[in-house]
């Protein structure tokens, strides 16, 4: 620099009265504050396309939106990523999507916060020691070429690969070493189907269940509206059914345990899964006797379930023939065949379930890793490459898995974190979130979708795609490979577009294409196996019938070290942080436990120790636990939270029992352990019926669909009527006025909207302690009814979202003191953070108690997750209360948006983040002013209510009641 | 102004014929002596239970309100419990002061000062909660109306809470200034016998009292103007205390008979305290001949009183919660007879509504430990009728969904036992350095129920 120059930029900067010393200082210091977590953001190397509505240009404090897949599990849900400034922020549903069609579950919104986690690999490791890819390249290749040499078998282990790039990359290692082979097994698993297929159909394939097509839904233990192979889609596809007064399907769960799907079914009877197959089979005697089967019949001994409940599901599934829908999960082979028998009776082959574009979501066959495991011990294999996968504990035979694994010479792991298998290999191949690398998924035959990253790799990982290639001798990108792939084998399965990079571009653009998927020529119905039929299940045993299922917030356990998901409560049991074991209320009482009562399971000689769960509605005899909790290697949120103690809020075990050792068993020996624990929950009581008066506080209005067909015209007079009667002089509401309607018909309970939440308005996880003193900070909730009166058998469950009702009369508004809650005249409550004292008279004074307040500061430790804060919403401290804003941020956006562009708002681009999660479309959004809008019709909807509108606060959500398809 | 008319109806209010010279010794004689061990001991206690309430004070505002036990359905509880217990206890001294004096019940001069002191001590101690149970103590000058660069932010006049704020601070000023006022003749009693430093301080803190008779015109004229400004106030300040609650919506707090129900607890309450604190002093300082168990009696009488009232109100709760036909009241009520809280619930009945009633018996007002234990009852009871409404109302309201329980944590009980350091660390320091008996007023009475002729005496008859 010459000194003329320096004396220009000394003379600028007293114009901008900062020195350049100063603004380095800054720029290092905020620089070293990068460095310290261990990242850059840089954006991804290669050309990505944002999505196709976007203004041109990227501006700074803009948020871009970009389609990608969502990496959360085997579903492979279509999502659109919210990026600000480099920064991956939101995920959420793309309404593109041709599955999916908009929504995202809990745990594929929690995904972003699974990118920032400090827990993750950070680099490449040989033993625990951090080594240099080519290192660990030079290590792998000699060693898989030292098994080829000797003979040995190379194994590569994974869950469902629904990836057609990763695939064909993982065909070019199998072709390059002949003894490699590559095994499939799925935590939860659907090898049931698979192998029921294969007998009736000749095809061990999962076939893709048309949800949306059936009219009538009979499920055996199916839990497709919360875990069940693709739940998102599933209720997208369930929920545009169930409209009463247009279209209304009849759903009937038989199921064992308390499901999302049981709860929001029709008819629901709780039955042991050794019961399945009996009720199966005399389903489908009473069907084959109204469609004059001719074929074997099946022999199973008479059923439990009342006569009269078989009757009603075998008349309502004839009532729709090839418009009906029968499935099961479960895991008895026998169950499945009689489940594709009664299809192929009501001819919903071709119709609601479609075995020519089959699943790609659950390929596992039954028993795939007892080979490998044997293998392993028997010395056989050379090398063991395990591919984003953890076998040492996600199934029942991980123990020995891990034991085994070390008879390998060489053992390869590709994964994201330290697990159970990581921690056992030899060498750690540190491989990238999916919103850092390129990647593609094809979950449904003919549904193709793309991953974009949407950054450079926050650590050193390397794709498992890249790691294949390399070590396959033909090293390349990923970007290239996957490009290579669409270019060679998914552009020419279509027709519609001529020029490659058209298509490609559009795919990143949209996310996800639809091509004609080859299809596999329809095969007949074998009856061979009916006459066969072999249940896997004893019908009796000691103990208890086991029942370990996917929890809605955990899944298989993938996720286990994501605070937002440990923290959400389960919809059923309302219990987070943890899992407990559950039984029916009069085993309860037999056993002589109650909730929190230690219990020992015991099978095989293996046990678990839990706290016991009394679950109305379950069935008799079997105990169920929810998988993925307990993990040893899943990181120091699943083992405790807050993880870094500068506070001293209490910190308690996160908790929970691994039930994978036991899910081998269908049998499990109970045993009181002595002692007892609270439970985390965020719902301690159960009931609308309180106590002492018995009387039933209509907050969530249940009704049957003939009763909701009468339509008594019945108004919101008196209830208007209380509002006019305010001390104060109401508000004008000249321009917008918000509002929100909220269908508990479509509302399955799934907790999406919680999340959603969360991520968008960066509302903090307290931690079990202090859920368990009531202090959860969710501004969203489900709140959960239990009516053990009006259920055929069992109880009916029923879910309301609850959130700020932004009252036009708000009890909260009048008596804060200073004036830090306040009304907009948009008719927004609002918060001022920055001016609340925190008295807590405005949550005293809230009937729905949806204000949360700032007991500590609470953690926002963690530098690199501070990363996914939206910096549109302000952080609280403490001593504040915060509550559910309407995401006024996104209205002030869209407001801008519309603002910019000089023309109105128009109905439905406003939506906020708990209505854009909803893969059920339950939550509608909008202005109550605007007679045309979506919100304010179904505002006047007869059957539309307000909860607890008598008290004349005037609240301005809108619930339409929820409808069962009953009789009576 | 010792007019002596002898009457034969009158009783009399001071034992042990004492003579002017004697109130003035006696009133005096804590003051001048050196403090007894008695008082060395409960001051060490008082200050240590001060001390510990101000280490948990601290620690909550230091860590977060998290410290104590409240959750997402039980915004306050103990500390504004606290909050209403002390204005409640704070309603005795005023009441006694002014209502009694306009009303020319001449006993109340014996109990009068320390009565009133005990007042303003209480509301201290009742001040302290609104600023500490706030999530940012140190904005807490943000519920004060002054201008202020911030947009200017102004105050909320619609919340019940601001009405607190100029309520309370209102209550403690005029109690203050009422008090002092009836203090300038001792202070100058004080400082004719006093030498030194002390002779100074008290003709500074006497404001220049000479006696005369002017001065002693224009005192009784202002003191009767304060005593009629007074009075509004001691009803005033727990109905809006009870305004808190009777605007809000939340079943057990939304009711119209919250005012007078607050007011009739509030004297009930200051009652019970003034009795507990007089019965152990008159013990302690050797003052039986001027609170005598006469005065003990009436002041049972009062209290009595407002236990029925108390009751009644009670009773109205329940039969307007069968009455009213509004199932959220009706739970309400009902669950504090069977919920989770509902041993608090009987206790509070039985000490607020069962122990008062051994009153009616003329022996039990007469027998000061007797009267002591029932005190301690009716201070338990009514402690525990504030946390009856605030917590057993809140924890179960509307949603179902949200119910939950609360338990208190050992930071709040230091909190509670600290406010009760407080109050007495004051009163202590009172009783030693301020003449805790008005010997002017007292004088006045002395010839009440007194027959000149066979008492003989030093005070001339008319």
């Amino acid at each position: 620099m010459t000194e003329e120059e320096r004396l220009k930029f000394e003379e600028q900067d007293k114009a901008d009265g900062l020195t350049r010393g100063d603004f380095l200082k800054a720029l290092g210091a905020s620089f070293a504050a990068l460095a310290a977590s261990g990242c850059g953001l840089r954006p991804p190397k290669e050309k990505i396309i944002p999505l196709i509505d976007q203004p041109e240009g990227a501006v700074p404090g803009v948020s871009r939106w970009y389609a990608s897949t969502c990496g959360g599990c085997e579903a492979s849900c279509g999502v659109i990523v919210k990026s600000r400034d480099g920064r991956p922020i939101k995920m959420e549903g793309n309404p593109d999507h041709p599955l999916t069609r908009g929504g995202l579950c809990a745990r594929g919104q929690a995904t972003v916060l699974d990118l920032y986690d400090n827990q993750r690999l950070k680099q490449p490791m040989e033993g625990s020691a951090p080594a240099s890819w080519k290192a660990v390249d030079d290590a792998v290749v000699k060693g898989l070429d030292s098994a080829a040499r000797k003979g040995k078998a190379i194994r590569i282990v994974s869950r469902s690969l629904p990836s057609p790039s990763l695939n064909a990359a993982l065909a070019k290692f199998l072709k390059k070493y002949p003894t490699a082979k590559h095994v499939v097994y799925d935590p939860i698993s659907s090898s049931a189907i698979l192998e029921a297929h294969r007998s009736t159909h000749g095809r061990a394939v999962v076939p893709h269940y048309r949800v949306e097509r059936a009219r009538a839904i009979v499920s055996f233990d199916a839990d497709f509206l919360g875990s069940w192979i693709s739940p998102v889609e599933f209720t997208k596809s369930w929920a545009a059914n169930r409209k009463p007064g247009e279209i209304m399907s009849w759903h009937a769960q038989f199921e064992p345990r308390m499901s999302v799907t049981g709860a929001n079914a029709d008819l629901r009877v709780p039955l042991r899964p050794s019961e399945e197959l009996a009720a199966a089979v005399a389903l489908g005697k009473l069907i084959a006797g109204k469609v004059s089967w001719t074929g074997p019949l099946p022999d199973a001994p008479p059923s439990t379930v009342d006569k009269a409940l078989l009757l009603e599901t075998a008349e309502r599934l004839l009532g729709s023939r090839k418009r009906s829908l029968v499935i099961s999960g479960s895991s008895d082979v026998a169950v499945q065949v009689v489940v594709n028998w009664i299809n192929e009776m009501l001819g919903n082959y071709g119709e609601t379930i479609d075995i020519a574009h089959p699943s790609m979501q659950k390929q596992g066959p039954a028993g795939a890793l007892d080979g490998l495991i044997a293998e392993l011990e028997r010395g056989e294999v050379g090398a063991l490459i395990v591919l984003e996968a953890n076998p040492a504990q996600d199934q029942p035979r991980g123990k020995e898995f891990a034991a085994a694994m070390g008879k390998a010479a060489l053992t390869v792991a590709l994964a994201q974190r330290r697990d159970e298998t990581a921690a056992l290999a030899r060498i750690v191949c540190a491989t990238p979130h999916a919103l850092e690398s390129w990647g593609d998924a094809e979950p449904v035959s003919g549904v193709v979708s793309l991953f974009q990253p949407l950054l450079s790799p926050l650590f050193d990982t390397r794709p498992a795609l890249e790691s294949l290639l390399a070590w396959a001798g033909q090293p390349g990108s990923a970007y290239d490979f996957v490009k290579e792939h669409w270019r060679t084998d998914v552009f020419p399965r279509q027709k519609e577009v001529h020029a490659f990079t058209a298509f490609w571009d559009e795919a990143l653009r949209r996310g996800a294409v639809s091509i004609a998927a080859a299809a596999a020529p329809a095969a007949a119905f074998q009856t061979g196996e009916l006459a066969r039929l072999k249940s896997a299940r004893r019908s009796t045993g000691d103990g208890f019938e086991f029942v370990p299922y996917p929890s809605v917030a955990l899944g298989d356990g993938r996720q286990a070290n994501n605070p937002w998901l440990q923290e959400l409560p389960d919809p059923v049991s309302k219990v987070s942080w943890g899992n407990v074991a559950s039984f029916a209320q009069a085993d309860a009482q037999r056993l002589g436990i109650s909730e929190g009562s230690m219990v020992k399971l015991s099978a095989g000689g293996k046990s678990l120790e839990l706290p016991a769960y009394v679950q109305p509605g379950q069935a008799a005899g079997v105990v169920a636990v929810a998988l993925g909790y307990g993990r040893a290697e899943a990181g120091p949120v699943a083992a405790n939270f807050p993880t870094v103690k500068l506070l001293p809020i209490d910190r308690e075990d996160g908790g929970g029992a691994d039930a994978y050792p036991l899910a081998g068993s269908a049998w499990v020996a109970v045993a009181a352990a002595g002692g007892s624990v609270v439970l985390a929950k965020t719902q301690i009581f159960d009931s609308q019926t309180v106590p002492f008066t018995d009387q039933k506080r209509e907050l969530l209005k249940e009704t049957t669909l003939p009763e909701y067909l009468k339509d008594s015209r019945e108004t919101d007079a008196a209830k208007e009527a209380a509002d006019e009667n305010g001390l104060w002089p109401r508000h004008q509401y000249p321009g917008h006025k918000w509002g929100m309607a909220i269908n508990l018909t479509s509302c399955t309970g799934c907790s999406s909207c919680v999340i959603a939440c969360q991520a968008e308005n960066n509302i903090p996880v307290v931690g079990k302690a202090e859920v368990r003193k009531g202090r959860e900070m969710h501004w969203i909730r489900i709140d959960r009814y239990v009516d053990e009166s009006k259920a055929a058998v069992g109880a009916d469950v029923a879910f309301q979202p609850m959130l700020c009702q932004h009252c036009d009369n708000a009890p909260c508004e009048t008596v804060c003191p200073v004036l830090a809650t306040l009304h907009s005249n948009e008719g927004l409550n609002m918060q001022v953070y920055n001016r609340c004292v925190g008295t807590r008279y405005c949550a005293n004074n809230c009937p729905y108690k949806v204000r949360r307040f700032n007991w500590f500061d609470y953690a926002h430790q963690d530098e690199l997750q501070n990363m996914a804060l939206n910096p549109d919403v302000t952080v609280r401290t403490r001593g504040v209360m915060e509550k559910c804003t309407f995401c006024t941020q996104r209205i002030y956006s869209a407001k801008f948006g519309a603002d910019a562009e000089k023309r109105a708002l128009k109905d439905g681009e406003l939506v906020p983040a708990c209505a854009q999660s909803c893969p059920a479309d339950a939550i509608v959004f909008g202005d109550l002013n605007d007679p045309e809008s979506r919100v304010a019709k179904l505002a006047k909807e007869n059957h539309s209510y307000r909860v607890l509108a008598e008290i004349g606060v005037g609240p301005s959500v809108f619930y339409q009641p929820k409808v069962r398809n009953r009789r009576a | 102004m010792s007019t002596a008319h002898w009457s034969a109806l009158r009783i009399p209010w001071i034992d042990g014929n004492k003579t002017n010279s004697d109130v003035s010794e006696d009133v005096c004689a804590p003051l001048e002596r050196a403090p007894t061990k008695a008082w060395y001991y409960a001051l060490a206690a008082s200050s240590t239970a001060l001390l510990i309430g101000a280490v948990a004070v601290t620690d909550q505002i230091w860590t977060g309100i998290g410290t104590w036990g409240l959750n997402k359905t039980v915004g306050w509880s103990w500390d504004i419990t606290n909050f209403v217990f002390w204005v409640g206890i704070g309603h005795a001294g005023t009441l006694i002061s002014a209502i009694l004096f306009l009303f020319r019940q001449r006993w109340r001069t014996s109990i009068n000062r320390s009565a009133e002191a005990m007042t303003i001590f209480a509301v201290m101690c009742a001040g302290l909660f609104p600023i500490i149970h706030m999530g940012r103590p140190w904005l807490a000058y943000w519920v004060l109306p002054y201008p202020n660069p911030m947009g200017p932010l102004w105050v909320n006049f619609r919340s019940p809470l601001l009405w607190d704020v100029f309520a309370i601070s209102t209550y403690f000023t005029v109690s203050s200034v009422f008090w002092y006022m009836g203090l300038l003749p001792d202070l100058a009693l004080v400082a004719r016998r006093a030498n030194g430093w002390r002779k100074e301080l008290f003709s500074r803190l006497s404001l220049g009292w000479d006696g005369s008779h002017r001065t002693w015109m224009h005192y009784e004229i202002l003191y009767l103007l304060l005593a009629g400004l007074a009075t509004p106030l001691v009803f005033s300040v727990h109905t809006i205390v009870s305004f808190d609650f009777s605007t809000s919506v939340v079943p057990g707090w939304h009711s119209t008979i919250f005012p007078p129900y607050f007011v009739c607890g509030a004297i009930f309450s200051g009652f019970a305290m003034v009795l507990s604190l007089m019965i152990i002093a008159r013990k302690v300082m050797a003052l039986e001949n001027y609170i005598t168990v006469r005065h003990i009696d009436a002041m049972c009488k009062i209290t009595l009183l407002t236990s029925m009232i108390v009751s009644l109100a009670y009773s109205t709760e329940w039969f307007m919660a069968w009455y009213s036909f509004n199932p959220y009241e009706r739970f309400a009520a009902l669950n504090r007879f069977l919920g989770p809280y509902n041993h608090f619930y009987f206790m509070m009945l039985f000490s607020n509504m069962v122990v008062p009633q051994a009153l009616w018996s003329q022996r039990v007002r007469t027998t000061p430990w007797a009267v002591f234990i029932i005190s301690i009852f009716v201070n338990i009871g009514m402690w525990l009728e504030r946390f009856v409404i605030i917590t057993i109302s809140l924890h179960r309201d509307y949603l179902p969904s949200s119910w939950t329980m609360y338990h208190p944590t050992r930071i709040e009980i230091a909190t509670l036992i600290g406010s009760f350091g407080l109050f007495f660390t004051l009163f202590l320091l009172f009783c030693r350095f301020l003449p805790m008996i008005a010997a002017s007023e007292v004088k006045g009475v002395l010839s009440y129920g007194r027959n000149p002729k066979h008492a003989g005496g030093d005070h001339d008859a008319a």
